[in-house]
């Protein structure tokens, strides 16, 4: 196939084995490790939500789009930045920020990432450079902004990861955005994840042309589009593009075409709608990036049946502890509504600046705007 | 002793831009057409040349693209200044500041900071039009998380963008055109103006007149008229809007017990309305008249000179708006 898209991926694709390519034993077990420990988390996050109603924030579980933060997580430093869009829970454990204060965020406590202000789709972690939010491009442009700002620190080997779905690409600040890297060659990587639906709006009815890795081309950013469930693909990819940004060799655009399970938003199945077929869905969740990359790996006898359940258990535990962590946190208590908006702290203007006195204005003057630029 | 030269309005916000790339590296300068010659009303003449390419960037015509960016850039550690050149293309932002900008710090409760300083500019005459006038102070006002300042001289122009800078908060500086040949002394070196401090320009007994940006000029011609009349009138600068100044304003009408605003924008729900608002709710029962408010009229700019002329006033509107407070 010439152009990969969700619909000849669905008429082409059949079963699908992945290959370990370009990837180590340790690196494998890495991200199989990292992408069920997300599913996981997903999971029970889903199935406590509305029993209990304890989160009450919108929250987009990443259920089936495993593979773009697992090759993250393995792939970027702590000093890098990475801005993700509103399903952002992957992205937000791909930085290595922590479990138990991402459901305590969810939960609206103190102890959250952001004492509970934020929410799922506003999340961010900045001690290790992750932010999130839910206006689409407007984080994509963002990050493009934290890119010219490493391009020009000295010596830079910092890069800026912009994860955002198909539909910001709809938005016109996204192309803004891809024009400016591709002009200024800057150390970012943009990573779509297409997963064909804006809520319930499929790509074939809001793109012309031909797909955002060809667009991308025409701004002079080098693109990518990929079958996004075999992650080892995913990795082996984003892992030039990251050497090649922290060599200061520009920017790329990964497009890894992927699905999400559940629907939109919530836990619920949005199937009722009927706008996505059941052949469909059951093809992606034939082709689920965990499950391809276990088999590979139960193939090479890189894990066996017994090192799967073990993991599971480590990773039961880990949940276990953040929903406990969460639930027994306080509330945030309210403190001043001008502090959480302002800082009106001014330490570097008290250190430089000095209050001056200053003389009568003389309004004898007449008021003309000059002309010109 | 230093000297304060007379200088313009423009002047001193080049003044204050060289200074502010002087005192820190980080200190960075996007917008369109700022390393040309005539550099933006003459307001970043020089930078190019000084601080070169990287940190006075010529940004493509991709408005909200470049505030976005600045909030980036801000985040990962540069102080940006942003230069609109007119307030009207900078609305493409709107996304950026709203949704993003204003409450960057509020969801990352208060980790991540974005000191970032819009410089927006308003203009005003020979037929701006509806697309080149409009001074959206008040839209701005509204919005939390956002700083907004409005200088009406050179001295609080320069003293209130480095204040921006150097501060944490994000910020947007009204910038009205008409007043960039305006003269006033200027100390050569860096200093600061701060937010929510409003200065009383002249101190009267009569009626308290609060000016905003370019009102502040005609505000102090119509008092100057109104003392030959023996009426004396406090005009009150309040220099930012976020913060208000509530305790000087209040304070002045304490003594006047009469209020007149002066606001260069649309009437309804603008500033003028708040300012009007905060003395009624803590003083009204003190007021020997009813508040009254000068703006524009609830209309867009015409271009047409002689309705040009009727869209705008000059100091006699005030004076004779003023005359209305004070006969009984």
């Amino acid at each position: 196939m010439k152009l990969i898209n969700h619909d000849n991926i669905l008429k082409k694709i059949k079963d699908k084995n992945i290959s370990l390519i370009n990837i180590n034993k340790k690196e494998a077990m890495k991200l199989y490790f990292f992408m069920l420990r997300l599913r996981l988390c997903e999971e029970s996050l889903s199935e406590e939500y509305h029993p209990a109603d304890q989160m009450r924030c919108p929250v987009h579980f990443c259920t089936g789009q495993e593979a773009v933060p697992g090759s993250l997580n393995i792939l970027l430093e702590n000093k890098d930045y990475l801005y993700s869009h509103h399903r952002s829970h992957g992205y937000y454990l791909a930085k290595n920020a922590p479990m138990p204060k991402l459901f305590a965020e969810i939960y609206g406590k103190e102890t959250g990432a952001n004492s509970g202000i934020a929410g799922s789709q506003d999340i961010s972690y900045p001690k290790n450079n992750f932010f999130s939010g839910a206006i689409l491009a407007g984080a994509v442009s963002i990050s493009l902004g934290s890119a010219i700002t490493l391009q020009m620190n000295k010596n830079n080997k910092q890069i800026v990861v912009a994860g955002f779905g198909e539909a910001a690409a709809d938005e016109g600040i996204f192309w803004e955005s891809i024009n400016y890297a591709g002009l200024k060659k800057l150390p970012i990587i943009f990573i779509c994840e297409n997963n064909n639906y804006s809520v319930f709006s499929p790509q074939s009815k809001r793109l012309g042309g031909d797909g955002i890795s060809e667009r991308a081309k025409a701004f002079g950013v080098k693109s990518k589009a990929i079958f996004g469930n075999d992650v080892c693909l995913v990795h082996a990819e984003l892992k030039k593009a990251i050497l090649n940004a922290r060599r200061n060799k520009g920017p790329f655009l990964l497009e890894a075409f992927t699905y999400r399970y559940n629907g939109h938003v919530g836990p619920l199945s949005d199937d009722l709608v009927g706008y996505r077929s059941k052949k469909e869905i059951s093809f992606w969740k034939k082709n689920c990036p965990i499950s391809l990359l276990e088999k590979a790996l139960l193939k090479k006898n890189y894990l066996n049946k017994t090192d799967i359940k073990k993991i599971k258990i480590k990773i039961n535990n880990e949940i276990k502890d953040s929903f406990d962590f969460a639930k027994k946190s306080n509330f945030p208590v309210l403190n001043s509504w001008e502090e959480m908006n302002f800082s009106n702290k001014s330490t570097v203007a008290d250190k430089i600046l000095k209050d001056l006195e200053q003389s009568k204005f003389d309004e004898d003057q007449k008021i003309v705007q000059a002309k010109g630029y | 002793m230093t000297i304060n030269k007379s200088i313009t309005y423009a002047e001193a916000i080049n003044q204050g831009m060289h200074q502010a790339m002087q005192l820190s590296k980080n200190v960075m300068v996007m917008g369109q057409l700022i390393d040309y010659s005539s550099g933006v009303f003459g307001t970043t003449v020089g930078l190019v040349d000084k601080f070169g390419q990287k940190r006075v960037r010529d940004f493509p015509v991709a408005e909200s693209l470049m505030t976005s960016a600045g909030i980036g850039a801000a985040v990962a550690g540069k102080r940006v200044i942003l230069v609109h050149i007119r307030i009207d293309f900078m609305m493409y932002s709107l996304d950026a500041i709203v949704n993003w900008l204003s409450l960057w710090r509020f969801k990352s409760n208060k980790e991540s900071n974005v000191p970032l300083v819009i410089r927006a500019i308003v203009g005003r005459g020979w037929g701006q039009g509806p697309q080149h006038s409009k001074s959206l102070h008040s839209w701005f006002g509204h919005l939390p998380g956002i700083k907004v300042a409005i200088p009406a001289t050179a001295f609080d122009a320069k003293g209130l963008l480095l204040e921006s800078v150097f501060g944490e908060d994000p910020s947007i500086i009204i910038e009205h055109r008409s007043l960039f040949g305006l003269k006033d002394k200027v100390p050569p070196e860096p200093y600061r103006v701060r937010y929510g401090k409003a200065l009383v320009r002249k101190e009267g007994k009569d009626v308290t007149l609060v000016a905003i940006g370019c009102l502040v000029v005609d505000a102090l011609k119509a008092a100057k008229i109104l003392e030959t009349q023996g009426i004396s009138v406090e005009v009150v600068d309040p220099r930012t809007l976020t913060p208000l100044d509530k305790e000087t304003i209040n304070k002045s009408i304490l003594k006047t017990k009469r209020l007149v605003v002066a606001d260069p924008g649309w009437q309804s729900f603008g500033a003028a309305s708040e300012i009007i608002t905060l003395v009624a709710e803590k003083n009204m029962h003190i007021m020997k008249a009813n508040p009254i408010r000068i703006t524009f009229p609830d209309s867009h700019t015409p271009m047409s000179k002689n309705l040009e002329e009727s869209y705008y006033f000059n100091e006699e509107k005030i004076v004779s708006k003023i005359l209305e407070v004070i006969k009984p």
